[in-house]
């Protein structure tokens, strides 16, 4: 708040106070429905907001010109509300997962059935942790690449806090049984509305903030981060076009039906692990790694035909979950040749984060926040592999519906997704704050194996027990009858079940310690230098932008 | 008070006026390329199945689903049950072995959304309707581990103790409508009647449910209790129907012969 | 109205196979365009050193 002018801090206040106003609407319209629930978190989110920026109306002036640094705040919020979500994401995806394991743990509670909240793991680490890492993020790299500050003080805020917003009313309608069953793209129509808004400002925030840049040429993350932005839109929108049943509640019901709703769904659903977990992370992956290891990226030109590569060919392969359905026979055809296809794009990243390192190894063997980006990169590579592989029609059909799914969704959101993100954050963490280093590189070690060995343990238990299903379902005896009944397959998952929680709780650890250990660096390192950012040139002096914003 | 509130407002306009952008032609060619890049995948892949009726099997005998199935199919929905349960058969020999013919497009063409679902942690259900008796299912739902000692499903008895809200149901089979769902204004006008009818045999409303829905839809106290129309009798009434709106796949691909 | 199936088929097989081949071709010349080469250089280590502030 104190970087904020009054006019400034105004603007929040009008903009708390329409939410909070919209946040009555919604209770009033859905009094007696889940969405009145809804209305009255609105409204109280958006009055908190509103009185912090009320008592800071009168506070004095900022002093210092503003342009003369990167605006780190958002970010550095952001980062914090990340790890808050991945502990409780995960937290959410051990219960889940123990729920499986042993189905009392779910206390016969109608909202803490596996059903309703396995979404909010799912958000959570997916929009909660993952969106926030990746909003935080970029606020950062679009400022350094660009060296630009951001262009706008209450934007970002905006951004990030309206993304937040939307992630609570997700988790907070899933335990009440608000979904729209779309995996993945559950929330309400309301809610979905909302997170266009955010995702409008997000887009202008960051297309003002590129136009203000000091470099002719635009840093590659950037495009990571704007198809992840752009095309994330596009999916969004398009799958969850829907007629709510009323405006006074929060049923509603998909425009699409049958085989279309399923290959809309899953368009939507594979290009968001594409564009939300794969290109926003390559984005982090792009600027994070070099500028960890201290060497340019192996080669820039790979990293542009890479870009180009998966944007085109990612979306094509949704329909490889669709494979013997009823879906057409010739978009199965087209979505396993792109999703074989794909792979050359995707090892082309990966090899190209991994010859980076090449000629550092030294720094990846005795810091293991470069480790943590290196084994990213290898399980985004395995992981790709194993996407291509399974897309193939003949393998997907003992792989679907099976835990090997589960496995390999779990190999790239844990192994890349999340390893990539810790590494991230362990590497801004001492330069956001500007602290010498982290409070404990031990914690840091000790995260690292501990996220290893539950990611390695977790699919490898799902390899196994996907196969052992897939393959009891279509044993037969001798005489020509199935072999196993449904049942005899799930006492043989039991084993891998208890194992595959494990080694979620492993990993959970390790995001416990994360959290701690960026709380405790804010809290007790040392400052590094002064709560300033200098301008490189004598010509900095002069303000680019009129002193008027 | 005005002034202050609006000052911010004019600030932005200012700003605007007076700021000199360059001419931002990598951003914007960046924009374009991504959505031109991206967008022609889906294209391709979805828009031809919007032209897909011409080629999928007819099902003349295809009916929509009753009020109070429709009500289960939301309460299905709503627990999240398509987490663990698919409704697709795939065209493969096992499948069709355990889980009866594998599923025509045209099954779902009234599901919105469609339950294809993307796991089997519990088996399929797209044909469980009158797999098992109404008493079985309720007994299962309330206590799986009652009747399938290794079964790792939730239990829902509060399903049996919770009153079906009905008041929305007009509402909703004609949001339905708005998407394709052919009710007739009779069917919406009743949906309240009929989903209290299904489940009380022998009484008027279930002649206007049967009116209405064809002598073959299921009129029965699906729960048991006839005191009060709960969720259970909704969801239960849904699962007895899965598989069972036309008879389209049981034709087209006789029982394989022992 | 006579957008039957097959026809918007082989439009979208078609014009997808087109489509492809003419942006891979147009995204490897511009990768591979020399003069660019400098550009992309000076930008790869442009990250490297940009902790000093927004340069204004």
């Amino acid at each position: 708040m104190t970087q904020l002018k009054s006019g400034e801090r105004q603007l929040a206040m009008i903009l708390s106070g329409l939410v909070l106003l919209a946040g009555f609407l919604l209770a009033a319209a859905g009094h007696g429905d889940p969405m009145g629930v809804h209305g009255w978190i609105v409204v109280l989110f958006a009055a908190v907001i509103l009185v912090v920026a009320m008592r800071a109306l009168d506070d004095p002036e900022p002093t210092e010109d503003r342009t003369m640094s990167y605006y780190d705040d958002p970010t550095k919020v952001g980062i914090v509300i990340a790890l808050l979500w991945a502990v409780v994401g995960m937290g959410m995806g051990v219960w889940v997962a123990a729920q499986l394991a042993w189905p009392d743990l779910r206390f016969d509670a109608a909202w803490s059935s596996f059903g309703r909240i396995r979404p909010v793991h799912t958000s959570g680490v997916i929009f909660g942790f993952g969106g926030n890492a990746l909003i935080a993020t970029s606020f950062h790299v679009m400022q350094r690449t660009s060296r630009a500050r951001l262009a706008g003080q209450v934007s970002p805020w905006f951004v990030l806090l309206g993304f937040n917003l939307f992630c609570i009313v997700a988790a907070s309608g899933y335990i009440m049984g608000v979904t729209q069953s779309k995996e993945y793209a559950e929330p309400e129509w309301y809610a979905d509305i909302w997170l266009v808004i955010v995702w409008v400002v997000y887009f202008i925030l960051y297309m003002r903030t590129l136009a203000r840049r000091n470099e002719p040429h635009i840093y590659v993350a950037n495009w990571y981060y704007m198809s992840f932005i752009l095309v994330v839109a596009i999916l969004h929108i398009v799958n969850n076009l829907a007629v709510p049943a009323s405006w006074g509640g929060a049923k509603s019901y998909s425009l699409f039906s049958g085989v279309q709703d399923a290959m809309t769904q899953w368009w939507y659903g594979h290009n968001a692990v594409a564009f939300f977990l794969t290109t926003g992370f390559l984005g982090m992956l792009y600027y994070f790694l070099p500028k960890r290891a201290e060497r340019p990226i192996y080669s820039y030109r790979l990293s542009i035909l890479s870009f180009w590569g998966i944007v085109f060919f990612y979306i094509w392969v949704g329909s490889h979950h669709l494979h013997y359905t009823a879906l057409p026979q010739w978009v199965q055809t087209l979505g396993m040749t792109f999703s074989v296809m794909l792979l050359i794009p995707s090892w082309a990243s990966a090899g190209n984060a991994l010859m980076t390192l090449n000629g550092a190894w030294g720094k990846v063997r005795d810091d293991a926040t470069l480790r943590f980006m290196m084994v990213a990169a290898v399980f985004y590579g395995l992981s790709t592999f194993e996407g291509s592989f399974m897309a193939v029609r003949a393998v997907n059909s003992l792989s679907h519906y099976t835990d090997w799914t589960v496995g390999h969704v779990h190999a790239g959101a844990m192994g890349w997704v999340a390893l990539i993100t810790f590494g991230s954050i362990y590497a801004l963490t001492p330069v956001l704050w500007r602290k010498k280093t982290m409070y404990s590189w031990k914690l840091v070690e000790w995260h690292f194996w501990l996220a290893l060995s539950g990611t390695v343990i977790y699919v490898f238990a799902m390899w196994n027990s996907g196969i052992t299903q897939g393959l009891m379902w279509r044993t037969y005896t001798e005489s020509g009858t199935l072999a196993y009944s449904f049942t005899d397959t799930l006492v043989a998952m039991h084993p891998y079940y208890i194992a595959r929680a494990a080694g979620g709780a492993l990993f959970l650890a390790g995001a416990v310690l994360a959290l701690y250990n960026v709380v405790m660096t804010i809290r007790r390192v040392p400052d590094h230098a002064p709560h300033l950012d200098y301008p490189t040139n004598s010509e900095a002096a002069e303000p680019a932008v009129p002193a008027g914003e | 008070m005005w002034r202050k509130l609006l000052s911010p407002f004019a600030r932005l306009f200012e700003f605007q006026a007076k700021t000199h952008y360059r001419a931002e032609r990598h951003s914007m060619a960046l924009t374009i390329g991504i959505i031109a890049a991206a967008s022609v995948g889906g294209i391709v892949e979805i828009a031809p199945l919007f032209t897909i009726d011409d080629t999928v099997e007819a099902a003349p005998d295809m009916r929509v689903y009753t009020p109070l199935e429709q009500a289960g199919r939301d309460i299905y929905i709503r627990e999240g049950c398509y987490a663990c349960h698919s409704q697709m058969i795939r065209s493969l020999q096992d499948e069709v072995d355990r889980y009866g013919p594998y599923s025509l497009a045209v099954e779902s063409q009234y599901d919105h959304p469609m339950l294809w679902g993307s796991k089997r942690t519990g088996p399929d259900l797209a044909r469980v309707g009158e797999k098992y008796s109404d008493d079985w299912q309720v007994r299962h739902l309330v206590d799986p581990r009652d009747l399938v000692p290794e079964s790792v499903m939730p239990q829902y008895a509060f399903l049996l103790e919770t009153q079906l809200e009905t008041a929305s149901l007009p509402d909703r089979l004609a949001a339905l409508r708005t998407v394709g769902v052919p009710y007739t204004d009779e069917q919406i006008e009743n949906a309240a009647s009929d989903a209290l009818g299904q489940s009380r045999p022998e009484t008027d409303r279930a002649d206007g449910v049967a009116e209405r829905y064809g002598d073959a839809t299921n009129i029965r106290t699906f729960d048991g209790r006839t005191d009060l129309l709960t969720e259970m009798d909704a969801l239960v009434a849904y699962l007895q129907i899965l598989g069972g709106l036309t008879d389209v796949a049981a034709e087209t691909q006789p029982a394989r012969g022992e | 109205m006579e957008m039957s199936h097959e026809f918007t088929l082989v439009l979208a097989k078609s014009f997808g196979l087109f489509y492809l081949i003419a942006l891979s071709i147009g995204i490897t010349a511009y990768a591979f365009w020399p003069s660019l080469g400098n550009r992309f250089d000076t930008a790869a280590k442009s990250i490297l050193d940009d902790e000093d502030g927004p340069c204004r």
